[in-house]
């Protein structure tokens, strides 16, 4: 009681500051500061009272108190509030080191302001949005290194060799291998696009075309596209399509009748057709690894044959085959046959190998340039922006986490894209606080954000399952689970909250659509649904983790119980 | 319900919605994954404004980016043809008419008459014929769908300069895994496939990583993480619900036209307050709490409107009489809802609808308290739905002037749990009493394993000497039970074993000779034993009421019904409490004759 009466006064003296002073004094700071470290308040202010400390002097003493804490709110003052919580989870003393360590340089800095002029919000708008274009284009860089990039000689090759068909009708054929998100694609476009004459082009996949017969009609309707007559087979295919579907069942798919390949003869006439056209082709097969699936490879041999056989001076136009995969041993996946009129070229394409081309592709993505006019006082200022996020260290060690992780381009380009939409008038630069909440999304997501706020049956199933688990017990039926939590309920002093049926079964179907349970065998029609196995797929500590953060004693209490 | 978040974003959903609007009318990523484990519903709504939105507000405004888009369920969608049909019609904005035989979009102009859901090639090149369409005026749209006719004359002008950008939204896109396991890979790489701007957004409340399509086939998306909902967006939007309720609640029966009158508006937010904090305990789905809420409401605010209305009758009658302002004055002190207020006076001499004092609110929140916990118990897990829950639990007349001690039972709550397992419980005791004997026996022999079945019901001489031949042999069995790892599970929890027809009857002897047969009538020819009994398990009648019982799915059969030559098989289907209470009914203790008892 005491000390209520003593802080009230001091609160009300507060306040009738904070509505006087029009400048900004550091006492404005004091009541949110106050807020943000409830744990230090209430012992701090009986003390002042007891040793009988006016008002003026417990202001002063908060005011130091305020100066001390201002340089650990600082560098948090550019966090989105929606990501707000990973930064603020850190310890209160080490994270203050940290801030003025890393947010020095920037805040030395005269030419960034904190809070954006109002005429300059358009720009930050337009700059948003040629970020925004360069990720979904990314520009090349240029690494003057000692030696040439996979790349760069992959595009010199593959260049060379569309060029030999284009220009002097050689048939070619090669794979281009590399990993994921290493430019593969983009490679073969550039090259395409390069060329001095423009060629019939066709773009296969095998994750689309998923037989020979798919993928030959299509080859048909690209072929039509471009050449402008048809070359689909008329007599017995309009035959098939004519009849109507099943009218029982309009819902029913046709079951793919089609997978019958058309006469190894027609595949044949068909692609033998393609070198007789006016103009070079280039046929680019996508997942080339997926074709070598495809019974008897019968598309694959029938290209690589056509490709093989075509001569130059014989009167006929040039065809390329430009395989396209991830797959390292593609080569051996091909027949004997297949293989020997495959021409044995590989090219490899290969992610950014050094930390420093990495970086330098987030500099180049982030300082792209606006197409429109605008004040010349941002450029410098964005520059300058750009390049204290990338002198950052914490953002340094971010990129460096990445890419150890993974040297996808991707995931680079996912990460940029939230921090570049994230940026706002009120916190208009990027920065170390922003690329961590983008990559905690982008780079893995956690799997079980939710735990936490799950309603309180399902993580009473939960806590049940991981006792199942401690006793040997990996798979786990509803009745087990229900049964175990009936004996808590009945067992522990405070029964928790009373629940009868219902909601503790739409808890265990919830968690199945949710994943958290999988089931351990396919489902049978024999079995009814109180019975079938179910697995936990938490880890123990994450339910701890839930449990503890939601902090309820009695379910801590049952399951520090397991 | 949809209505109330078509009109604008919910609150916690600016940050979702600027992002994506900031993405669609700049350079979005192709392949977008919204994840939201707790709302999904109202994320996917949130989406179809927003998406929607863009497309009407780029089609007047004069943008060089313009939309199309197609919103599309995975549940709904569930084969290739449905998909790409639904997909195609909505993104070219046509309706099939029942006069032109229901047709689907099948292209424009020169192209018209394709069939665009073949196989995936062809839905592919239906987006590239949407496109062209898009691109070249829509002319032949006009004049085809009756549904759209403006905007159309100016798109003939200005289409140099414009994009156009095609954007599918997939909602609950989990089911895709399952449903269209081929087109997973190919929709996430449609920019790609088809050489459009076209987007794809997956909704889902599962993470990408739980349907990802193996070896790296899929590209991963931008993901999208919403937040869930706060209590007070949840409160708030709940409340924001009663505005669009009370447009539509004129037309219900069941709904008391003043029901969502806006004079009872905080006092509605008073009865979401109390819901929330009982429901979201076991609840957090906004949608199923506004359900539990739109069933409760009426009912709530009946006792209100009632002795409203009782007291615009005295009133009218008395006003007749000539006597208004004596009643005004010496009635007062007896109606429930009093108040002092001079609004409030004037309202009431006219008869106009008020919120109810602070008292009565309190009053009507504790009354109605118990009867949310049996809402949630019978509407969250739909074991009946709102109307006919409200029509069940439509509180007393003059509730609010009944004293304490006569409140009805059902009005706290009690009645909840009964109902639930009341039909179920009816339909067993329906049952004749060889079909009880029958469960009980499949119960027992579901439950047991085969090996204590002559110790459990081994009836012989020879019993002694049975057992004591069995306890050489259990050293083994028990040395299993320990190194099997942990604590032995009871049977009952683990699911019913199955068992050949020839040992149900066995057990079903063994109870009809131990606990029937002492209700039979005398028959003197059979003089053994047991012997009547076992004429009795040999009656066709018997093998018909498992037969029956077979299928009402209260045995399964796991056997093949196929085969004749092999013994059927079948499994318990019913849960221990019902075959407890069977037991009961024809004086079976059954804790005594299972292995683990309970």
């Amino acid at each position: 009681m005491d000390c209520v009466e003593i802080v009230t006064p001091s609160r009300a003296s507060l306040r009738i500051a904070n509505h006087h002073s029009t400048a900004a004094s550091p006492l404005l700071q004091q009541p949110r500061i106050r807020a943000s470290t409830p744990t230090r308040s209430p012992q701090a202010l009986p003390k002042y009272g007891r040793r009988g400390v006016s008002p003026s002097k417990k202001a002063r003493l908060a005011l130091d108190d305020a100066t001390q804490l201002e340089s650990n709110e600082t560098p948090q003052d550019g966090t989105e509030p929606v990501f707000g919580g990973t930064t603020h989870l850190r310890s209160s003393v080490s994270s203050r080191r940290k801030g003025k360590a890393t947010w020095r340089p920037l805040a030395s800095d005269e030419a960034l302001p904190r809070i954006l002029p109002s005429e300059l919000e358009p720009c930050l708008e337009l700059q948003k949005r040629a970020i925004l274009k360069s990720l979904q284009n990314l520009p090349d860089i240029d690494e003057n290194d000692e030696h040439v990039s996979a790349n760069a000689t992959a595009y010199g090759q593959l260049n060379d060799l569309l060029k030999g068909t284009v220009l002097r009708g050689e048939g070619n054929s090669c794979l281009l291998i590399g990993p994921r998100g290493s430019g593969k694609t983009r490679l073969v476009e550039k090259a395409i696009a390069s060329l001095p004459e423009r060629p019939i082009v066709i773009h296969l996949s095998g994750h689309a075309q998923h037989n020979d017969r798919l993928a030959i009609r299509e080859i048909a309707w690209q072929l039509a596209q471009q050449t402008g007559h048809s070359f689909l087979p008329s007599e017995g295919d309009n035959a098939v399509e004519e009849t109507p579907p099943d009218p029982e069942n309009p819902f029913l798919d046709e079951p793919e009748p089609n997978i019958v390949l058309p006469p190894p003869a027609h595949l044949l006439a068909l692609i033998s057709v393609i070198p007789t056209l006016p103009r070079p082709t280039i046929i680019a097969l996508d997942a080339f690894d997926l074709f070598a699936a495809h019974p008897r490879q019968s598309l694959l041999y029938c290209l690589l044959d056509t490709v093989q056989s075509c001569r130059v001076g014989t009167g006929t136009k040039g065809i390329a085959v430009i395989g396209i995969t991830t797959r390292v041993d593609t080569i051996n996946l091909l027949e004997k046959r297949v293989k020997s009129r495959f021409s044995g070229r590989m090219l490899r394409t290969a992610c950014p190998g050094r930390l420093h081309h990495w970086t330098e592709l987030a500099r180049a993505a982030l300082s792209a340039s606006i197409s429109q006019d605008v004040p010349e006082e941002w450029p410098p200022l964005w520059k300058a922006a750009v390049d204290s996020f990338l002198h950052d260290a914490t953002v340094m060690e971010n990129f460096k986490e990445t890419f150890s992780l993974t040297r996808d381009v991707q995931t680079l380009r996912r990460i940029l894209t939230t921090v570049a939409t994230n940026l706002t008038a009120a916190s208009p630069y990027p920065s170390a606080v922003k690329l961590a909440a983008s990559t905690g999304i982008q780079r893995c997501p956690p799997r079980f954000s939710f735990l936490a706020s799950l309603p309180y049956p399902a993580i009473c199933l939960c806590i049940a399952a991981v006792h199942y688990q401690t006793a040997g017990h990996d798979a786990f039926t509803f009745e087990m689970l229900h049964e175990s939590f009936r004996d808590q309920v009945r067992t522990s002093q405070s029964a928790p909250i009373q629940i009868e049926g219902g909601g503790i079964g739409m808890a265990f179907e919830r968690l199945i659509a949710l994943r958290v349970f999988t089931p351990v065998a396919a489902s049978s029609s024999s079995t009814t649904r109180e019975f079938v196995l179910y697995r936990l797929v938490l880890d123990r500590n994450e339910v701890k983790r839930a449990v503890g953060v939601m902090g309820q004693t009695n379910l801590k209490k049952w399951f520090s119980k397991a | 319900m949809d209505s109330t978040t078509t009109d604008m974003t919910p609150v916690g959903y600016e940050a979702c919605t600027s992002l994506l609007t900031t993405l669609l009318t700049s350079y979005p990523p192709p392949f977008m994954f919204v994840y939201d484990p707790e709302t999904p519903r109202l994320t996917s709504s949130v989406v179809r404004t927003l998406v929607q939105d863009l497309k009407t507000r780029s089609k007047t405004a004069g943008s060089p980016l313009k939309f199309a888009s197609a919103v599309v369920n995975a549940v709904a969608c569930f084969t290739r043809r449905l998909f790409y049909d639904t997909v195609l019609n909505a993104l070219a904005e046509w309706r099939p008419s029942w006069e032109d035989g229901c047709g689907n979009w099948s292209g424009s102009g020169s192209m018209s008459g394709q069939r665009f859901n073949e196989n995936f090639d062809a839905f592919v090149h239906g987006l590239q014929a949407i496109r062209t369409l898009l691109e070249h005026g829509s002319d032949d749209l006009t004049t085809k769908t009756s549904a759209k006719g403006k905007g159309k004359a100016k798109a003939t002008s200005n289409n140099e300069n414009e994009t156009h950008r095609l954007i599918i939204v997939i909602e609950r896109a989990e089911r895709l895994k399952d449903s269209l396991p081929d087109l997973l890979v190919p929709l996430t790489r449609l920019a790609e496939l088809s050489q459009l701007d076209v987007i794809t957004i997956f909704v889902s409340d599962v993470r990408w990583a739980d349907m990802r399509p193996s070896l790296g086939a899929s590209p991963d998306p931008y993901y999208i993480d919403i937040p869930a909902l706060s209590k007070q967006n949840t409160i708030e939007i709940m409340t924001t619900a009663f505005d669009t309720m009370a447009s539509c609640s004129s037309s219900s029966k069941l709904v008391d036209a003043e029901a969502y009158s806006p004079v009872l508006r905080s006092l509605y937010d008073q009865f979401i307050t109390t819901l929330y904090s009982i429901c979201s305990p076991f609840v957090h789905d906004v949608y199923e709490l506004m359900y539990i809420a739109a069933a409760r409401w009426p009912g709530f605010i009946l006792p209100v409107l009632e002795a409203h209305r009782a007291y615009i009758e005295e009133l009218d009658r008395l006003r007749a009489d000539g006597r208004s302002h004596e009643f005004d004055s010496d009635h007062r002190a007896t109606e429930v809802s009093a108040h002092s207020d001079d609004e409030m006076r004037d309202h009431d001499i006219a008869g106009i609808l008020y919120l109810p004092t602070e008292d009565t609110r309190i009053r009507l929140v504790r009354l109605f308290t118990p009867s949310f916990t049996s809402a949630l118990e019978g509407l969250y897990p739909r074991l009946t739905h709102a109307a006919d829950w409200a029509r069940e639990h439509i509180p007393p007349a003059n509730l609010l002037t009944l004293p304490y001690t006569q409140i009805p039972a059902h009005m706290s709550g009690a009645l909840g749990a009964q109902t639930t397992g009341g039909a179920h419980r009816r339909d067993i005791h329906a049952f004749p009493r060889t079909s009880q004997f029958i469960l009980v026996a499949a119960f027992l022999a579901s439950t047991n394993s085969p090996k204590s079945d002559m110790r459990m019901f081994g009836r012989g001489t020879d019993e002694r000497a049975k057992r004591r031949r069995r306890k050489g042999g259990s050293p083994r069995k028990a040395r299993e039970g320990t190194g099997g790892g942990g604590i032995k599970i009871p049977q009952r929890l683990l699911g019913p074993t199955p068992f050949p027809v020839d040992r149900l009857l066995a057990i079903l002897g063994v109870l009809l000779e131990e606990y029937d047969a002492e209700t039979r009538p005398q028959v003197p020819q059979f003089a053994i034993p047991g012997e009547y009994t076992d004429m009795e398990i040999a009656r066709v009648s018997i093998h018909a009421a498992i037969m029956e019982l077979a299928s009402m799915r209260l045995l399964i059969r796991v056997s093949s019904a196929d085969r004749v030559d092999a013994t059927p098989t079948f499994k318990c289907g019913i849960s221990y409490d019902i075959a407890l209470q069977l037991a009961r009914e024809i004086g079976i203790v059954l804790n005594d004759l299972l292995w683990d008892s309970v």
